[in-house]
């Protein structure tokens, strides 16, 4: 009987093995390696006149090196001699200190040659100095250590072995070389290392409650056979890691040894009520616990379906609230989940839940809008698209339902996965938390007709008639909803964009009210001259925000709708990365009484740091599932674009001149420097 | 321009080339780039000391850029092109007090006039004769075969032709018959012509101070124009004592005090050496590049050393090493010109780049798609390195290469 650990393909414990990954194999091309070191001699004998004309050949020789057998550990022997030579000269590789291990697995999977050349000795660099074979002034062997914990916890996968979308697009030479890397970074940070680090990750990725868990699934089945394999060396202090294993594999007495689907089901077929009352009460608890659904959960909410109804509301685990809502619409409940919940898609038992805790049923065409869901018919496309997606069981309806649980529920939960389309995710997340029956009707044009209509400015904007998208290729990493909403949600948010050219200013200003609802206020502000990229007026700009969302000066007045701001994106070192969609949430008081900002960010991960002192928080300082926050202070320092109503959010004080000075410092400090 | 030292010269580099700049950046020696006014931008934005000149011919303003030269301190000029021969001897002569320095420049810009110089002093070389038109070649081209007693329909044996002042392949054209005579454009002439020699081509390197060679390196070519290697094969090596009495005939004849030549020789079947021409410059190919990479010094600061005054004998001694004995392997080139008419793109050919004597290249994706002819020879697309212990097969590698692909 296989375990649901073994069905998620990660049984064997060989693609983490000991091997000698860092042992060069006999045979290592002398030829390349002659080449390369004549290469490394000709980059390190030039001056900097020459540097940019033998570099290339250089970065060439060295991937040609990397991808060759013992290739890894040829080119640590000379990483020293890379590094002074001058291969990373003048490239985003140059000062380890600024590097952002989120950042390297973009690198990896973007497969540009020189960038995956350049990226593996980069950690290469990092692995010689955390080692203490390679002493550098800006780097120490603790902070470079730290470094490649981080790079691990955030691309385990690679230590699986599995062959990705992404491994097969660079080719299996690159990807084996990569896999290679992590194993011997793995080696030598230590496995027991690294498990602390993947599980404190975990832990912070899964308090932002995302809806998409794929990723953090397979990392915890990796977690799992580690802690197998435990035993035989250090063993690992684990913190925290039983619970997640156990949310996932074991949540309860009686699958608490993985068992497997079947066999589970066999066991509750034949348990007496008081036991399967407490697999209700343990699913949920550890469901609660950590924003992970069992597929074992699954197993167990179709078994009550059939036999033990009044157990559901123990089994989603309602508070009074959530119950209540259940009592009321218990058959379209029930109607929901025999539809959509299956093994695969168990992930949604949470999105029922709390779609039920949050008591949008009330609203009148909630009810009835999930009922036309229930039955609706999907388009070729969209079932196509969906089955590319997520595979071909259950149905497409099915996945898509479950999706459309899981946006409802988790209106934070929602992210971009890996594409370039913030836009369209952040629209998603702010109409399932305002406005959640015109989501559904969105769903259900596009999923069914395949073609969403929206107005500008009275001119109607089909998205069946256009083919510019910021996303070019398949979307990646997004949940069902995103996946057929997105494509539309683009090509309009392009199409308007289109629409505003010619116009003076942020096409924005347009834009988000047209786009998003009547809801998001009229009032538009932006720091930014558009045209040459230059500041305008600071001062009045931080101001104006203070006066709108600041409850000192704006007369205590909370965020009414969520409200969709621009942010200037920065790095650790607080360099302009670009420009990016969010939604302020709340403006509120924390528990220390520091005034901050609640905002939803539609990118996966958004414990971002901003560089100068800024960190996002995700947890820990009032934040609600799903959100960010900072400081408003700090917040303002990255904000350039806000809607306000200048009628609805007027001004009952006046921002002091010093709060206004601190924040245009932190601007100009940052990504303003040029913008003066 | 600061971290250089004081008790050494001032170098003016006459003309532009980055390789000989990155070289001055390693050294210790102050210095100036003497070059057009179209690389002042980026000299500036790269730190290297500039004036700008344009190097046309010799002529009453000559003297101006010597005057500006000495006012600046420096110490002495460094030619790097053929086209800068004669102005370096100009320059130098006004820095160094030494008129004869111009005329020896005059020498080794006018290949006839250098022949005849080389002739004078007892040196051996083959037939040759100025032509100032294309009936002067006709004419040369047939009497020359007359002396061969060719009967009518035998082949021609070949003259050469070159212009007088061009360096290394620029404008030599090989005529075999009378309709090669025709292809030679006007602006080709006045030229200089030679008898062919049948023989083995080769050139030397020799770093000249106070009079004495004091670094002599035999170039092996293994077809002219295409390839080269270093140090020389042994058999080539063998001579290495009569070339060195060679060179030093020419030094004698020409006067040469200091500096660098390259010399180009014939070696005919009877052993003896002829004389082809000498260049008061760095080799065209990239020889220097070659020599870095067996004995590792930089040969354009070795150049430099010999340039000047302030050159001390145990400097000299310390920074040059023993030809042959001291080379790791052999390091050859290959000048790559496409053998298709339409190209795509390059593509190293798998049996180059799969030997083990492959080191590098500098070749680039094709900038246009359609390959010109090869005129007289031209200049190649860029070069393919080689490094490797036997000089056999370093000579039958880089033959092959001539039969092989790069461009697609």
């Amino acid at each position: 009987m296989p375990s649901l650990a073994s069905l998620h393909g990660f049984e064997g414990p060989d693609t983490v093995s000991q091997a000698d990954g860092n042992q060069p194999a006999p045979g290592t091309d002398a030829m390349h390696l002659k080449r390369l070191d004549s290469a490394i001699a000709r980059l390190a004998n030039a001056s900097d006149l020459l540097k940019a004309t033998y570099q290339p050949g250089a970065i060439d020789q060295a991937g040609k090196v990397l991808r060759s057998a013992g290739g890894l550990g040829d080119c640590l022997d000379r990483i020293q001699a890379l590094d002074q030579a001058g291969i990373f000269a003048g490239t985003d590789w140059n000062d380890p200190a600024h590097l952002k291990p989120v950042l390297v697995r973009h690198t990896f999977e973007a497969g540009a040659p020189d960038a995956l050349t350049l990226e593996t000795l980069s950690e290469l660099r990092f692995l010689a100095v955390a080692r203490g074979d390679y002493a550098l002034e800006t780097l120490s062997a603790e902070e470079a250590h730290h470094f490649l914990a981080q790079v691990l916890g955030l691309n385990l996968e690679r230590l699986f072995g599995g062959g990705t979308e992404v491994s097969r697009q660079i080719g299996d030479d690159w990807a084996q070389a990569i896999n290679g890397l992590f194993k011997l970074i793995a080696e030598e940070i230590g496995y027991s290392r690294i498990f602390d680090a993947v599980i404190t990750e975990i832990w912070r990725i899964l308090a932002q409650r995302p809806i998409q868990t794929d990723r953090i699934k397979a990392m915890i089945a990796q977690l799992a056979t580690w802690s197998g394999e435990a035993s035989s060396e250090q063993p690992p202090s684990g913190w925290g890691a039983d619970r997640l294993v156990s949310a996932l594999f074991g949540p309860t007495n009686e699958c608490r040894e993985d068992p497997g689907i079947e066999r589970y089901a066999e066991r509750l077929a034949a348990i007496d009520d008081k036991a399967l009352s407490q697999e209700a009460t343990a699913m949920a608890r550890a469901m609660h616990d950590t924003g992970l659904v069992s597929a074992y959960h699954a197993v167990l909410l179709r078994h009550l379906l059939q036999h033990r109804r009044e157990l559901i509301p123990d089994c989603l685990g309602l508070s009074a609230t959530g119950r209540e809502n259940y009592g009321s619409f218990a058959p379209l409940i029930q109607a929901l989940a025999e539809k959509a919940i299956h093994v695969e898609t168990a992930q949604a038992i949470y999105g029922l839940s709390l779609m039920l805790e949050r008591g949008i049923l009330h609203l009148p065409p909630t009810a009835p809008a999930l009922w036309r869901q229930l039955k609706l018919n999907l388009s070729p496309e969209t079932r196509q698209r969906i089955a590319a997606s997520f595979g071909p069981a259950p149905d497409a309806e099915a996945w898509l339902l479950a999706g459309v649980i899981s946006v409802l529920g988790q209106p934070l939960g929602v992210g971009q996965g890996n594409n370039p389309t913030c836009q369209a995710a952040r629209a998603i997340a702010m109409w399932s938390y305002v406005d959640p029956d015109y989501l559904l009707q969105l769903v259900t044009w596009a999923a069914r007709d395949n073609e969403i209509r929206m107005p500008f400015e009275g001119q109607p904007v089909s998205s069946r008639d256009l083919t510019t998208a910021l996303a070019k290729g398949p979307l990646v990493e997004v949940d069902p909803v995103s996946a057929i909403l997105v494509p539309h949600l683009d090509r309009i948010y392009m199409e308007m964009g289109r629409l505003c050219a010619g116009r003076e200013g942020d096409p924005h200003r347009w834009i988000n009210p047209e786009m998003h609802g009547w809801w998001v206020a009229r009032d538009f502000d932006i720091v930014v001259d558009v045209p040459t990229g230059k500041l305008v007026d600071v001062d009045g700009f931080v101001r104006r925000f203070y006066t709108a969302f600041h409850p000192h000066y704006n007369g205590n007045q909370p965020v009414i709708h969520p409200s969709p701001a621009g942010i200037a994106v920065t790095d650790s070192a607080a360099r302009f990365v670009g420009w990016h969609a969010i939604a302020i949430i709340r403006v509120a008081r924390d528990p220390s009484g520091e005034v901050r900002v609640y905002f939803f960010n539609p990118n996966n991960d958004s414990g971002q740091d901003w560089g100068d002192g800024i960190v996002v928080s995700t947890a820990g300082n009032g934040e609600n599932y799903g959100e960010s926050s900072v400081s408003i202070a700090d917040f303002a320092s990255r904000l350039y674009i806000f809607h306000f109503d200048a009628l609805e959010q007027a001004a009952t004080a006046a921002v002091p001149q010093g709060e206004i000075d601190d924040i245009r410092a932190k601007i100009l400090s940052s990504w303003g420097r040029d913008r003066v | 321009m600061t971290d250089y030292n004081p008790d050494k010269g001032y170098i003016a580099l006459l003309g532009w080339s980055i390789n000989a700049i990155d070289a001055m950046k390693k050294f210790d020696r102050r210095y100036i780039v003497v070059a057009p006014s179209w690389a002042k931008e980026y000299a500036e934005k790269n730190d290297i000391p500039f004036m700008s000149w344009n190097f046309e011919r010799l002529n009453e303003n000559s003297f101006e850029i010597a005057q500006m030269l000495k006012d600046e301190g420096v110490d002495v000029a460094v030619p790097l092109y053929e086209e800068t021969v004669e102005w370096a001897g100009a320059v130098n002569a006004v820095l160094l007090d030494n008129p004869r320095l111009l005329g020896q420049s005059m020498l080794f810009r006018d290949k006839s006039l250098m022949k005849r110089r080389a002739q004078l002093g007892g040196i051996r070389v083959g037939i040759f004769e100025e032509a100032h038109d294309r009936d002067d070649v006709a004419r040369f081209l047939r009497r020359v075969n007359q002396t061969l007693l060719k009967q009518e329909g035998d082949d021609n044996d070949p003259i050469h032709i070159k212009a007088f002042d061009l360096a290394g392949c620029m404008g030599h054209r090989v005529v075999r018959t009378v309709e090669d005579v025709d292809e030679i454009p006007d602006s080709d002439f006045p030229v200089l012509m030679e008898s062919h020699l049948d023989g083995w081509e080769f050139a030397a390197e020799a770093w000249i101070h106070d009079g004495k060679v004091r670094f002599l390196n035999i170039s092996e070519y293994v077809r002219l124009g295409y390839s080269v290697f270093v140090p020389a094969s042994p058999e080539l090596e063998a001579m290495r004592d009569k070339v060195k009495a060679e060179i030093e005939k020419l030094i004698k004849t020409f006067d040469i005090k200091f500096g660098f030549i390259h010399p180009e020789y014939f070696i005919g079947p009877d052993d003896v050496m002829y004389f082809g021409e000498v260049a008061y410059r760095p080799p065209g190919f990239k020889v220097f590049e070659l020599l870095e990479r067996v004995y590792g010094f930089n040969a354009y600061q070795a150049m430099v050393m010999m340039f000047d005054p302030k050159t001390t004998e145990e400097e000299i001694e310390n920074f040059l090493p023993t030809p042959v004995e001291d080379a790791n392997g052999y390091a050859g080139c290959f000048g790559v010109y496409p053998r298709n008419r339409v190209v795509s793109r390059l593509e190293i050919p798998k049996e180059t780049e799969d030997h083990a004597y492959f080191d590098w290249h500098e070749l680039g994706e094709p900038m246009e798609t359609k390959v010109s002819k090869r005129s007289a020879f031209g200049t190649h697309w860029g070069l393919v390195y080689f490094h490797g212990e036997d000089a056999t097969e370093m000579r039958d590698l880089l033959k092959r290469q001539e039969e092989v692909d790069f461009y697609v």
